[in-house]
């Protein structure tokens, strides 16, 4: 009886209508995280030729972000300008994950029509695409945002090619004597605009949370003065004139105070000041030792600063409104100059490695120390505002450059080509 | 001597009127109040408690007359003193009349003589008195004598009434206990009886139903047999069937057998080049994978991808989004970017990767 049934059953699942084959699976672990290649297409010209070649300000900037990798000029299949010329299958062939095509027309040399597509290149289909209307001056400007645009749609992250540095210049006049720059340019450190001219040495820029201002120490009244000045219409004030020095200013998140160095009582220590106001509050209370170079952290309640209280310049946290200090930095003999990355996770510093100058990060929770640079007399580490880059000045044969390395490291690049020597870098947060 | 007469005559009149009012005496001393007091109505007594009251009515009905009689003989004998005195008294007046006749006598001879005579008679009339008085005194004797017998006969019929009473009721009361055990006897034997009944109820009952059991134990088991009889008939039927199959099949089988045997054989191979395949397609597409630098650990996409003959990408479809388009996108770029897919020349392998799926994980 049993088995009579058992045999029934057999039988029907043999006659059960299984798949040929479970449908087979291949797992892929790893990869790379190796540049992506994009073909990025000279941008068809009509009328009035621009005075900047758009695509190859884009190209730059992918490439020096150092996640793209634009195919070769010479190894474009074909230089279509308009989506009806593509052949998504020339495209594939190359392996390219992008395709950005564009057009720049003017009919009197001074507005331009610009516009950009970008394609997916296996679904043969637009990712995004613009059209814009720009004055020859924007041009170059026009081609960081779309780059921006470019680097945001295929990474998922904002790009930052459209922010600017802000950074000091030391030029030498034909008698020997020295003059000064405060100077705004381009993210790439191209273009680069003066912003205030002195004969008297110039320090410590920092910007607005809102990209519009600045704020700086000048030394032109003999000492050492904090001011703050509107970057459009190069209005600027005194905040800060105390007896003694007044230095190393820094903008609170929500751009209503500033941290600086104050030895209007005698020592070097941390104070907050209330724009509106004026009013000052004290936040460091070490009369034996040198407190400076605060950053505020992005929540706002805490400062990092430098102080030479344990013998040696180290990194120290305290609260905004006060209180006790607590040391951060425990690697190495010198650790100052600390800059925060915008997620707060990650603090950049000026490290000392056996007697040289390097930039370094901190992992904050871990407390990990990673040496990124292998240049020397790096100084002032500057986080971009979407945390991938990190610019700083170094020296490069006795003279100031500027330069740009990696979180990780592994992107280090020179920036502008500037005649002069530059120094005290600091990246301008995104533009609204 | 006149003198001595009306002395003499005085002297009889005195003891005449002493006699007269010793009689009186004795008549007013008799008491004929002492009836017999009734008892109390014993038919209103309850019969449990019969014996009890009626017992101490008995003693307290005793103790009265107790009290009674000795009531009654100490007036008696108050009585018999004041007698006793008064004869003392009579025979002190006696002998003083005596003296003074025997004075009288001496002074006169006649009178002596005379007196003596009045003495014999008065002596006469004393001994008459005297008989008379032990004849009352033997009279009332006698009836004292016959009022206690009559008492005592009468105590005896109350007491024999009582005994009689007590008996009757003891009897009625043993006659009641007596019914009542009747009646429990029989009630118990009624209730024996039922009990009795019951219990034969119950057996008949019993019986009824093991013989019912008994006849549903052999009708089942009847059935069970009848069961087991066609089913082993059944069971011979199909093992006859069975093997007359089994017979016709074998050759069948062994042809089926040996087909399988070479299907099993072709579809290892064919596993075989599939393994391979999938090994060389999966270092191919893992090489041309550019995930984002940012990407989480925990991202996973599942595609699905679909080849022409050749090896060509006809389809790649996001299955199971990692939730991230960047990393979606960047595994099914690294699909296309892979492709050609490498294919195995035998046919049935190439069909198996014509239709699979990757899972991309950063790691």
């Amino acid at each position: 009886m049993l088995r009579g049934w058992l045999k029934t059953i057999a039988l029907l699942i043999a006659l059960l209508p299984w798949p040929a084959h479970a449908l087979l699976t291949i797992e892929i672990t790893g990869g790379s995280e190796a540049a992506l290649p994009i073909a990025i297409v000279p941008f068809g010209t009509e009328g009035f030729a621009p005075p900047e070649d758009l695509s190859e300000i884009v190209s730059n900037d992918l490439a020096s972000s150092g996640r793209f990798a634009p195919l070769e000029k010479r190894d474009l299949i074909s230089q279509p300008h308009e989506s009806e010329q593509v052949n998504f299958a020339d495209w594939r062939l190359l392996r390219s994950e992008g395709l950005l095509i564009g057009k720049v027309s003017s009919q009197d040399g001074e507005n331009y029509q610009v516009q950009f597509q970008l394609f997916d290149v296996y679904k043969a289909e637009q990712l995004v695409g613009k059209r814009y209307q720009v004055p020859a001056s924007g041009l170059r400007n026009l081609g960081h945002q779309i780059a921006d645009i470019v680097y945001e749609t295929l990474t998922g992250e904002k790009g930052v090619f459209s922010t600017r540095l802000a950074f000091v210049s030391e030029m030498k006049n034909a008698d020997g004597s020295k003059r000064y720059a405060l100077q705004v340019s381009d993210a790439d450190g191209a273009n680069p605009r003066t912003v205030l001219q002195s004969t008297q040495p110039i320090l410590s820029p920092n910007w607005a949370p809102d990209g519009e201002q600045l704020t700086y120490v000048s030394f032109e009244n003999g000492k050492a003065e904090v001011y703050v000045q509107q970057l459009s219409s190069g209005r600027r004030n005194s905040v800060a004139s105390f007896e003694g020095l007044n230095t190393a200013p820094a903008w609170s998140p929500d751009g209503k105070k500033l941290a600086l160095t104050l030895s209007k009582n005698g020592n070097p220590e941390i104070y907050v000041m209330e724009l509106a106001s004026g009013n000052l509050s004290r936040v460091t209370h070490n009369s034996q030792a040198i407190d400076t170079e605060a950053v505020w952290m992005p929540s706002g309640r805490e400062i990092l600063f430098t102080s030479d209280r344990g013998g040696r310049p180290q990194i120290y946290r305290v609260d905004a409104s006060g209180g006790r200090a607590e040391r951060v930095t425990f690697e190495g003999g010198y650790n100052a100059s600390a800059d925060i990355s915008p997620d707060g996770r990650m603090m950049s510093m000026v490290h000392s490695v056996n007697g040289r100058f390097h930039i370094a990060v901190q992992d904050l929770q871990t407390g990990t120390v990673q040496v990124l640079t292998d240049t020397t007399g790096d100084e002032s580490p500057s986080f971009a505002p979407n945390g991938r880059m990190i610019l700083y000045a170094t020296e490069q044969k006795g003279r100031g450059i500027l330069a740009a390395v990696s979180v990780d490291g592994r992107i280090k690049q020179r920036l502008g080509e500037s005649g002069s020597a530059v120094r005290e870098p600091a990246w301008s947060p995104f533009r609204n | 001597m006149k003198k001595t007469f009306v002395e003499n005559f005085l002297a009889g009149s005195y003891s005449f009127l002493l006699h007269i009012l010793i009689l009186a005496l004795f008549v007013i001393g008799m008491d004929f109040s002492s009836t017999p007091r009734k008892l109390a109505n014993s038919d209103d007594v309850e019969i449990v408690q019969a014996t009890v009251l009626d017992q101490s009515l008995v003693e307290e009905e005793v103790a009265k007359l107790e009290a009674f009689e000795k009531k009654e003989r100490e007036a008696e004998a108050e009585r018999q003193r004041q007698v006793d005195e008064k004869l003392e008294e009579a025979r002190k007046a006696l002998e003083q009349k005596e003296q003074e006749a025997q004075d009288m006598e001496q002074r006169a001879k006649l009178e002596q003589e005379r007196r003596r005579q009045e003495a014999e008679k008065e002596q006469q009339q004393i001994a008459e008195l005297e008989k008379q008085r032990e004849k009352e005194e033997q009279r009332k004797q006698k009836a004292e004598q016959e009022r206690i017998a009559a008492e005592k006969k009468r105590q005896a019929e109350e007491e024999a009434r009582l005994q009689a009473e007590q008996k009757r009721k003891a009897e009625e009361a043993a006659k009641a206990k007596a019914e009542a055990e009747r009646r429990e006897q029989e009630a118990a034997k009624a209730k024996a009886e039922a009990e009795r009944k019951a219990e034969e109820a119950r057996k008949r009952q019993a019986e009824e139903e093991a013989k019912r059991a008994e006849e549903a134990k052999r009708k089942a088991e009847e059935q069970r047999k009848q069961a087991e009889e066609a089913q082993r008939k059944a069971e011979e039927d199909r093992k006859r069937a069975e093997a007359e199959a089994r017979r016709k099949a074998a050759e069948a089988d062994l042809q089926r057998q040996l087909e399988q045997e070479q299907q099993e054989r072709d579809a290892r191979r064919v596993q075989g080049v599939v393994d391979q395949y999938s090994l060389i397609i999966q270092q191919r597409v893992k090489r041309f994978w550019t995930r984002p630098s940012n990407s989480e650990a925990g991202l996973q996409c599942t595609v699905r991808v679909t080849l022409l003959p050749g090896g060509d990408v006809k389809n790649v479809t996001i299955v199971k989004s990692s939730g991230n388009s960047v990393f979606d996108r960047s595994a099914e770029n690294a699909v296309y970017k892979a492709a050609p897919l490498p294919q195995p020349s035998d046919a049935k392998a190439a069909e198996a990767l014509r239709d699979f799926q990757f899972i991309f994980k950063p790691e």
